[in-house]
């Protein structure tokens, strides 16, 4: 009786993740092993031409670890400026708390296109910061400021910050203030108190801030694509690129299922290290 | 062992002011406690010590050294708060020995004051688990031993028990006690609850409003309260107000309704001509109607197993009567009331002259 009254009120979500999720996952394993073709998008048979072909050419086969790496980069960056902010927003008076609140979450009401292409104008090599440099006589050529990591890492950071804040701010507000008072009385001053006790009593939101991160940011495309004009070589990028521009389903496909199984991995590993036993 | 003298402290926020100049002596070794209703600064005086507040006004020193401006870490306190603030990713071991951490113990010295602690709240086999995988109670334990296994120089307790149900909350009461007076420390308790504060305390101070109402030993503030309003916080209180029939020798005699008198020790100097005096419920007896020094009916019982409480209704309002079982009476009846004037006590705010009596 109330099992199936829980069932009915799953049902919707369940559904919804057959029909988004689990279906379009089956279907894209099942074309990753269908035969490529010419002039059509796969042909008969099965085969594992697709991920021969991904893992033989160092040209598709070298994005996979350049797109970890980026994420990794991008996760650390977004820890670091946003741990910072997450401490102030958690001390703050609760009166603040609000608008600040509103400040971090504020990038995600403009659209990521727009927020990329502003990216464009201000790094560009006659964008304003490299303009402004020469214009007061600092440098001579643009500083490669775009199309490169720098600039993609930068980027990425900017628009995935609000997604490490979020789950940092959820668990440095949960911790008991008394706790750090506690360490205090026991002699340690302040930065004693964030190394051994604020800092890893915030683990958890470390741990989901940076999956978070790594995620969105390994399978973004639109900035990469626009910041790094295609000089930085994503998996997501080439996935696009053999879907839609080459025709070539079955090898999109293989590739597209290699970079979720590369990220599952690096996301085990992770959690395998940072481990919390004490919750 | 430290003596901690507190000298009119004052602490405000902007334009309200939560202490109006505390001034308190805590001798070596002494148990006080802090005993007050919500919002009577008990607890903004205890962060005071430990440092958690500075102080607007006024000095804190421990053995006449003055720490009022030291922080926090460097006023070798012992605390425990609470919610018990335990580190919630550090197993009971690592809990206790993360004080002696700071202080730059040899590790070896260590080990062997964490498992003495740990041996003396009983939890050595608890060593290896984290604070989530333990009881109230246990937890509770680990907060108390962390706090005095660095041998501070005082003890601060901030509601302890206030977490823990009744039945745990009384075990641990006499644990904290028994534990305090074996390692002879000066501890500082704070409280709201009555009971607490008498059961284990040397002196409780009584506070309400940012002010000391009260600091005197457990008896003396339960049966010589300073106010009317200590004597209703502390325990059950009837309040008599009574017109003054004569004084002499230091006694006053009142005159109670239905042509009784009843002598009080004191009373006061003035020449008042109404005293408010308090007697607590046990301290009143049921005799049959006429015997007592004053008559009434009782309109509700109560049993409660070990006594009954009954309210009676006389002329000087109801009354709160706690009697043996031994001595039963039914709703309705009507009885005879005589108080033990050894005890009764005329409040010291009430000596006042003639005015309509509420």
């Amino acid at each position: 009786m109330k099992r199936a009254r829980i069932l009915m009120l799953i049902a919707p979500v369940a559904v919804l993740i057959f029909l988004f999720i689990v279906l379009p996952y089956v279907t894209v394993l099942l074309m990753s092993f269908r035969a490529p073709a010419d002039g059509q998008p796969y042909g008969a048979g099965f085969s594992v031409e697709g991920y021969r072909q991904f893992f033989s050419q160092n040209y598709y086969a070298l994005s996979l670890p350049q797109t970890m790496g980026l994420g990794i980069v991008t996760s650390l960056v977004c820890l670091l400026l946003g741990y910072p902010v997450a401490l102030h927003i958690a001390t703050a008076p609760k009166r603040w708390r609000g608008l600040l609140y509103g400040i971090v979450l504020s990038p995600l009401l403009v659209g990521i296109v727009v927020r990329s292409y502003g990216w464009t104008i201000l790094l560009g090599n006659a964008g304003v910061i490299n303009t402004t440099l020469r214009n007061l006589g600092l440098i001579e050529r643009p500083l490669p400021l775009m199309y490169n990591e720098f600039g993609v890492v930068l980027a990425l950071a900017h628009v995935f910050l609000p997604f490490m804040v979020l789950p940092l701010l959820a668990s440095l507000q949960t911790a008991d203030p008394a706790v750090r008072q506690a360490a205090r009385s026991l002699g340690a001053g302040r930065f004693t108190v964030f190394r051994r006790v604020t800092l890893p009593m915030s683990m958890p939101g470390i741990q989901s801030g940076c999956i978070l991160v790594f995620v969105l940011a390994i399978s973004s495309y639109v900035t990469p694509a626009l910041v790094g004009g295609m000089r930085v070589k994503t998996t997501t990028l080439l996935v696009v690129d053999a879907l839609i521009d080459q025709f070539q389903w079955p090898f999109g496909s293989a590739m597209a299922l290699t970079l979720a199984i590369s990220a599952g991995i690096v996301v085990l590993i992770f959690a395998r290290l940072t481990r919390i036993r004490w919750s | 062992m430290t003596e901690v003298s507190l000298l009119s402290l004052v602490k405000s926020y902007g334009k309200s002011t939560a202490l109006k100049g505390i001034s308190l002596e805590v001798g070596h070794g002494e148990f006080v406690s802090l005993l007050g209703p919500s919002g009577c600064g008990k607890s903004t005086t205890l962060k005071c010590i430990a440092g958690f507040e500075d102080v607007t006004d006024g000095k804190i020193l421990f053995d006449s050294k003055d720490i009022s401006r030291k922080l926090p870490e460097d006023r070798d306190i012992g605390m425990v708060f609470q919610s018990y603030a335990l580190f919630p990713h550090m197993t009971v071991e690592r809990n206790l020995a993360f004080g002696l951490e700071m202080r730059r113990m040899a590790r070896s010295e260590i080990a062997e004051r964490v498992a003495r602690a740990m041996d003396m709240v009983q939890l050595t086999p608890y060593a290896d688990r984290y604070p989530k995988a333990l009881s109230g109670g246990q937890q509770q334990r680990v907060a108390l031993a962390r706090a005095l296994v660095i041998e501070p120089a005082i003890l601060l307790l901030d509601e302890p028990l206030a977490n823990l149900d009744a039945k745990l909350r009384d075990e641990m009461r006499g644990f904290i006690r028994d534990l305090q007076k074996r390692v002879g420390i000066t501890t500082i308790y704070v409280t709201h609850d009555q009971n607490e504060a008498m059961t284990m305390s040397d002196r409780v101070v009584v506070m309400f409003d940012g002010k000391i109402a009260q600091a005197a030993p457990p008896e003396d503030v339960y049966d010589r309260p300073a106010s009317e309003r200590v004597a209703r916080f502390v325990g059950n209180a009837n309040i008599l107000d009574l017109a003054v029939a004569g004084q002499m020798h230091g006694r006053t005699s009142l005159s109670v309704p239905g042509g009784g008198r009843l002598a009080v020790t004191g009373g006061g100097d003035t020449p008042a001509t109404r005293l408010r005096v308090m007697a607590r419920p046990e301290q009143i007896a049921l005799t049959g109607p006429g015997e007592g020094h004053l008559d009434g009916r009782i309109t509700k019982r109560y049993f409660s197993g070990g006594h009954v409480e009954y309210h009676v209704e006389t002329e000087c309002g109801t009354l709160n009567v706690l009697s043996p079982t031994t001595q039963n009476m039914a709703e309705g009846a009507n009885v005879g009331l005589t108080f033990d004037t050894q005890r009764l006590w005329p409040l010291p705010d009430s000596a006042r002259a003639a005015e309509p009596a509420a």
